[in-house]
């Protein structure tokens, strides 16, 4: 039989019961005996939503199930099976409703039966709140009552409504587990035609909260499939009358969730044989989205500690991506491949580190979306600094596999342990880019060698792809630039223009991520920023640039160039990669990164030029930047470009040696610049850099004096 | 919701009436006058009657001479007739493809032309069992490329795409031979059997038919459109608008025309560098509008939303608004009559394709190597021509309609990913649609092609089929003017959901698509035989047994054979409007509607009634269905 021959076949057969039902009762009371269900304006709610005609007597049941067979139609066409599907429901309802004649009660503890108006005038506010944040029906008997009773249970955590039909509601009995209106477990009754009250209900509430008028059987349907957040869970066997409701309840929008080997529809009749995943499987099937309310972590979390500083006297451990391999990582997955809020843990947890010690740390967390870019990996990424230093007693500075993590000794007192830095990144990727993220997972990695792996295997090429899509972005090709003020919390001051061929100093906020950013906040950290007034081409300054810095920076600034470092430079906030400073004896500038411990020829260490750059300060000939910017063509270009550079770390010099060379040879004809350029090896000081560099004929000494 | 409302087809022809009149006043021919010129036609040449491939002819059919010169009878030279037809449609058709495959093996870093789709090229060449691991992409570009190209002359074997298919299909075509070998040669040997003196016998010219089909579609086309998607990137949704009101009064408006999107691509690069578009306004437009027509229209469109002036018949409207300063054609499907047509207004018609080549036109030779130079020089040419204007000739029809295009394979799938449920589904395949097929929420699928033909009133087949297939929770895709008929009348807008049937709808609802899916241009058609391909082994069933059909209501060219010839050789029956000229004989038209089913498990129907055509598609889907009992 094929899908809809078995749903017409159910609703034959209940119109068949309820044809009979009507005529006995008629035969019994006369077609004068008055019918309604108790505590409603409504009667008959569901007949009353789709015709707009209320039903009194026994006689004008006996026209409206006339009108009821018009909707049986038996053209092989979804629109049958779907009025079938509410005819079968219609005729559910005048069944329940001959229950009631004679001021009867049929429906005895635990069963509620009809729902009075009442009772849908209190859901109604928690459901359109998302308090509630859905309806499950369910209905039939689960394989075995502890499965049943961990469904209901369940949805129950999480603050969902639930009502049950058929044998569940005996499993409930049977274990002993308290059901009522007042737990939000609600046992309509135990024939399968009991399920129209909560159709009712719904009915009900498209009436009174949807203004949807009665008879307008094309709106109620549409006000009940976008606004009613109801799902049905069926349990095998189905047969033919359960069948045809599910497809009155398919025709409201209500997708059905069954055990039972059956035909199947995308986001409508869905077969999931585990019950256990039935919860998942729903709320997926309904879009449900459960709001995350509290963290579960043994320390307080909020913004007020967010620029918390932790001395090294008052750390329990640290992490510190500057001396051993760290990272931190957003990766886009399909949806099978995560598990919703799993945080796993891999290699020792906080209480095996030795107080004061510093460890790795690689956590990397893993997403799912219909929605989901990977352009917003980084986005989120950029959030953790501001999300793990939120938490009481953690300090977080840094990115990508340049991080720092210390945790207090009273956060550790207090129970604070590596799983909790997962529970934290879950909870708020989940709520705040709930937009885009169904899913996602933590995996949290403290074994060295994995942290090795995962920076350098995992993490590092997704960086460098992430940047190489950049390299195809020029200034010049985009219509606007972004700010970026992500750091504000520590640099009130600064602002950071994001353009195409200058990343944010940071490192980490490219104009990509900006551009997602401001997509997924569009009143978020990064607002975008038009380049139509050019003031001077050669440094880079634009009238709307400098508007924007001025608000951006609330008047701190006034104006900045994007290519230059002697007129007016960018301001640092404090969390650049890197910091280049002018060596006034070979006419070039030194650069620094902050894995850089020893002496620049500067005769300033890193701390120590960070001290005189940061804080969101104009510090003309210094400024901070990303490692990124250094091959970049507009490094410097109003003073020149990279032919400046005379002076880096070794270690620097081999991760940008490939793409600097590459701008200096694309630039000036230059091949192999790299080697032209010093470092701690060749000189600390700026007398045997001079040597240097004019053994090698680097550029740098005859170009331009700089000041 | 509320205001959306189709375009009706005598708003279409009320425009165009409008535009004639125009056309009037400056003394313009147009293909409306032409037909009547033409009309009645010759009735030999019709039934396919007509013989002239030697010159002791020509011969012509008739009760009372039943042969020709050389003893042929009718049957023999329809079929003929028909495979020479084919012949030029699938060399057409894999030329195309050809060219793409050598645009790809240009292909460079710092461009003109560059790989924008890595990962596909991956894929194809894993498919092709090429080493991908360590090498740099453009050097895997050249690689497949040449390989590519190698398939239009391979010594052995068949093609390299037909492994797609499913093992079934594979079966079918290496039993009745006619698993297609090297592209050219099946268009040689289809002109070798059509020779003086060859084949006269009917299946063998029809077999050699679906052969020289199955190398266009599974060869050339697939080419075409693969590296297409390589180059350019593969289409996915992106959101456009149809018919001539996208022409844009204020602005230098340049039409693309044609087939090949190389030139098209670059055309629309340089549009939109502010350079040409400051070069504009200092001309006194403000700004540069980029529209197409035809399927070079359906490939900008796909790629890169940028919006369709109109199909096939429509080509002569774009130049008769007055409002275009140049129509750059590449190749296939363009009007001779645009040249002088163009004289008749300031607007320059630009070919650029030496398989294409007109009177009446500037010829601006466009070749890969020097793309940018040329579609820079293009665009300079077409905004130092919009001072020549004449404004009492300008009239743009005020009629568009938003349409969302770009359902490649990929997006479909996307797409069907977006409905599945990550605790029980699988992602990445068809099984979504599938479910809605035989769940019986969706009844199947009809891919609409082909042209415009004066034949039929131009679009109204097209429409009214889709309208009428919608209703009945039939979903569409579509390709070709086709596709574009539907885009301009709304149907490409996802508020179109509110014309189908109750189980259409809701799919629409839930998946977030227009019930009309635009796969692309005529050689994309190809991407419809992988959708077949994938739903058959996905869904287990046999190509033939799926509840899908193909239809060209109304068609009219070449290619347009050669495609209907490989989409029944795929196993879908196929549905024409149009008669391919065989009706003069009772054996070739046995074959083709009935014969061949024996070959491949479809044939063809041709009912020249539209609203028949519709019935008759709706009962063979529905046929299908109750043999499989769902």
């Amino acid at each position: 039989m094929t899908l809809f021959d078995v749903v017409f076949s159910g609703n034959d057969a209940v119109y068949g019961l309820t044809e009979g039902a009507i005529n006995d009762a008629i035969a019994k009371y006369g077609e004068d005996k008055a019918i309604a269900f108790p505590d409603t304006a409504y009667s008959l709610p569901c007949y009353y939503g789709v015709t707009g005609t209320k039903v009194a007597t026994l006689g004008e049941l006996k026209n409206a199930l006339g009108v009821v067979k018009t909707l049986m139609t038996r053209e092989k066409r979804l629109n049958d099976a779907f009025m079938s599907g509410i005819a079968t429901a219609l005729c559910a309802e005048f069944i329940e409703v001959l229950k009631y004649m004679d001021g009867a009660v049929p429906y005895e503890a635990p069963c509620y039966g009809h729902l009075g108006d009442a009772v849908i005038r209190e859901l109604g506010v928690p459901l359109v709140t998302g308090d509630i944040p859905g309806v499950a029906v369910i209905l039939g008997s689960a394989p075995t009552a502890q499965e049943g009773v961990d469904l209901v249970k369940s949805y129950q955590a999480q603050g969902i409504l639930v009502t049950l039909v058929g044998g569940i509601i005996d499993q409930c009995e049977e274990l002993g587990y308290k059901t009522g209106a007042n737990v939000r477990v609600i046992p309509l009754g135990k024939d399968v035609t009991s399920v129209i009250h909560v159709v009712s209900v719904a009915v009900r509430a498209a009436l009174i909260f949807g203004n949807i008028k009665p008879g307008d059987a094309a709106g109620l349907m549409k006000y009940t499939m976008e606004r009613v957040p109801a799902f049905v869970n069926a349990f095998a066997p189905l047969n033919d009358v359960i069948v045809a409701c599910g497809a009155g309840a398919i025709a409201l929008g209500f997708p059905v969730i069954t055990n039972e080997e059956t035909f199947r529809v995308p986001k409508s009749l869905i077969v999931q044989k585990d019950v256990s995943k039935f919860n998942a499987t729903s709320l997926e099937a309904r879009d449900i989205k459960i709001k995350i309310t509290h963290i579960d972590i043994p320390v307080a979390f909020a913004s007020a500690f967010e620029g918390e500083i932790i001395r090294r006297g008052d750390m329990q451990v640290e992490f510190d991506g500057s001396r051993v391999d760290c990272c931190e990582l957003v990766h886009a997955k399909d949806a099978s491949e995560i598990e919703d809020h799993k945080i796993e843990l891999i290699g020792p947890d906080v209480d095996e580190m030795p107080v004061g010690s510093k460890q790795s740390i690689a956590y990397v967390v893993e997403v799912a979306g219909k929605n989901m870019q990977a352009d917003f990996e980084p986005v989120f990424e950029r959030k953790f600094h501001s999300y793990l230093n939120c938490i009481e007693g953690i300090m977080h500075t840094g990115q990508r596999d340049m991080i720092r993590i210390r945790i207090s000794k009273d956060a550790y007192a207090a129970g604070f342990r590596a799983k909790h830095i997962g529970e934290v990144l879950y909870a708020k990727v989940k709520s705040e880019f709930a937009a885009v993220v169904d899913k996602c997972q933590v995996k949290i990695y403290t074994d060295p060698a994995e942290c090795t792996r995962i920076r350098h295997e995992v993490a590092m090429p997704m960086f460098d792809k992430r940047d190489e899509r950049l390299m195809t972005l020029t200034d010049e090709g985009v219509d606007v630039y972004y700010s970026c003020i992500m750091c504000q919390a520590f640099s009130p001051s600064h602002v950071c223009v994001v353009t195409p061929e200058r990343l944010g100093l940071c490192g980490a906020v490219s104009w990509l991520d900006a551009k997602a950013t401001h997509q997924l906040d569009p009143e978020g950290p990064c607002q975008v920023i038009t380049k139509e007034k050019v003031i001077d081409e050669r440094i880079g300054e634009y009238e709307d640039v400098n508007d924007a810095v001025r608000k951006f920076s609330q008047g701190a600034l006034e104006d900045v160039s994007l290519y230059s470092i002697i007129e007016k430079p960018m301001t640092s906030c404090g969390c650049f990669e890197c910091i280049c400073g002018i060596e006034p004896l070979s006419n070039g500038v030194c650069i620094a990164n902050r894995e850089y411990a020893g002496m620049t020829p500067i005769g300033m260490t890193f701390p120590e030029l960070a001290s005189m750059t940061g804080g969101g300060v104009q510090t003309p000939g210094f400024m901070g930047h990303g490692k990124h910017f250094i091959a970049s063509k507009k490094f410097m270009k109003a003073e020149g470009g990279v032919a400046r550079i005379v002076w880096m770390p070794k270690d620097l010099k081999e991760q940008v040696a490939d793409r600097l060379n590459a701008t200096a040879k694309e630039l000036y004809g230059i091949d192999n610049f790299v080697d032209m350029i010093g470092d701690e090896t060749i000189a600390e000081d700026p007398e045997t850099l001079l040597a240097f560099l004019e053994e090698k004929g680097h550029p740098a000494l005859t170009m331009e004096p700089m000041m | 919701m509320g205001n959306f409302k189709l375009t009706s087809v005598e708003e279409f022809e009320a425009a165009t009436a409008r535009l004639l009149e125009t056309g009037k006043k400056v003394g313009a021919d147009a293909w409306q006058y032409r037909v009547a010129n033409q009309t009645p036609h010759c009735k030999f040449g019709e039934q396919g009657v007509c013989c002239r491939i030697c010159s002791m002819g020509p011969c012509r059919i008739t009760p009372k001479a039943p042969r020709g010169i050389c003893g042929c009878d009718v049957h023999g030279i329809v079929a003929r007739n028909y495979l020479k037809f084919t012949a030029g449609g699938a060399a057409t058709h894999s030329d195309h493809g050809r060219e793409i495959c050598h645009t790809l093996y240009c292909a460079k870093p710092e461009g003109p032309y560059k790989v924008k789709d890595p990962e596909k090229l991956l894929r194809i060449a894993k498919e092709w069992g090429v080493e991908t691991e360590g090498k740099d992409i453009y050097d895997l570009a050249h690689e497949v490329a040449l390989l590519g190209l190698g398939e239009y002359g391979k010594v052995f074997g068949n093609q390299n795409f037909i492994k797609r298919a499913p093992e079934h299909t594979q079966e079918l075509w290496q039993r009745e031979e006619i698993a297609p070998r090297a592209i050219d040669r099946e268009v040689a040997s289809s002109l070798h059997m059509t020779h003086m003196g060859c084949s006269s016998k009917p299946e063998a010219l029809i077999r050699q038919s679906l052969r020289a089909g199955l190398a266009d579609g599974w060869g050339g086309s697939m080419a075409g459109t693969e590296f297409s998607d390589v180059l350019f990137g593969t289409p996915k949704p992106i959101e456009t608008e149809a018919n001539l009101g996208v022409m844009e009064k204020d602005n230098v408006n340049i039409v693309v025309h044609g087939h090949d999107p190389s030139l098209s691509e670059m055309i629309c690069e340089y549009a939109d560098d502010p350079e040409m578009i400051a070069y504009a306004k200092s001309k006194g437009a403000k700004g540069i509008t980029v529209s197409g027509v035809c399927c070079t229209s359906n490939e900008v469109a796909m790629r890169r939303g940028i919006p369709m002036a109109g199909n096939f018949l429509q080509q002569e409207n774009v130049v008769l608004t007055g409002a275009c300063e140049a129509i750059v054609v590449d190749v296939q499907c363009i009007f001779p009559a645009l040249g002088p047509l163009s004289k008749c207004f300031h607007t320059k018609f630009v070919t650029t394709s030496p398989i294409a080549q007109m009177p009446d036109s500037e010829y601006i030779r466009f070749n890969a190597e020097t793309a940018d130079e040329n579609a820079k020089a293009i665009v300079k040419m077409a905004i130092d021509n919009f001072v020549n204007r004449k404004p009492e000739l300008v009239y743009i029809p005020d009629m568009k309609q938003k349409a969302t295009v770009g359902y490649s394979v990929e997006a479909i799938v996307k797409t069907l990913d977006g409905v599945t449920n990550s605790q029980v589904d699988e992602t990445g395949t068809t099984k979504p649609l599938i479910e809605c097929i035989t769940s019986g929420v969706i009844r199947g699928a009809v891919a609409m092609v082909g042209c415009n033909n004066p034949r039929v009133r131009p679009d109204l087949a097209h429409i009214e089929l889709m309208k009428k297939l919608i209703a009945n929770d039939i979903i569409i895709v579509a390709s070709g003017c086709s596709a574009q008929a539907a885009a301009k009348a709304g149907l490409m807008d996802k508020e179109a959901r509110e014309l189908c049937g109750a189980g259409l709808k809701r799919v629409c609802e839930l998946a977030d698509i227009p019930p009309v899916l635009h796969m692309g241009s005529c050689v994309d058609i190809s991407r419809m035989m992988v959708l077949v391909a994938e739903l058959s082994k996905d869904s287990g069933l046999n190509i033939s047994q799926l509840p899908v059909v193909g239809c060209a209501p109304e068609w009219m060219s070449e290619k347009a054979v050669s495609i209907g010839n490989y989409v029944v050789a795929t196993g879908l029956d196929t549905f024409l409007g149009v008669d391919p000229y065989v009706s003069g004989s009772s054996e070739v038209a046995e074959l083709l509607t009935g014969g061949i089913r024996d070959w491949v498990e479809a044939a063809y129907t041709v009912e020249k009634d539209i609203d028949k055509l519709g019935d008759a598609m709706i009962e063979r889907i529905e046929e299908k269905r109750a043999a499989l009992g769902i």
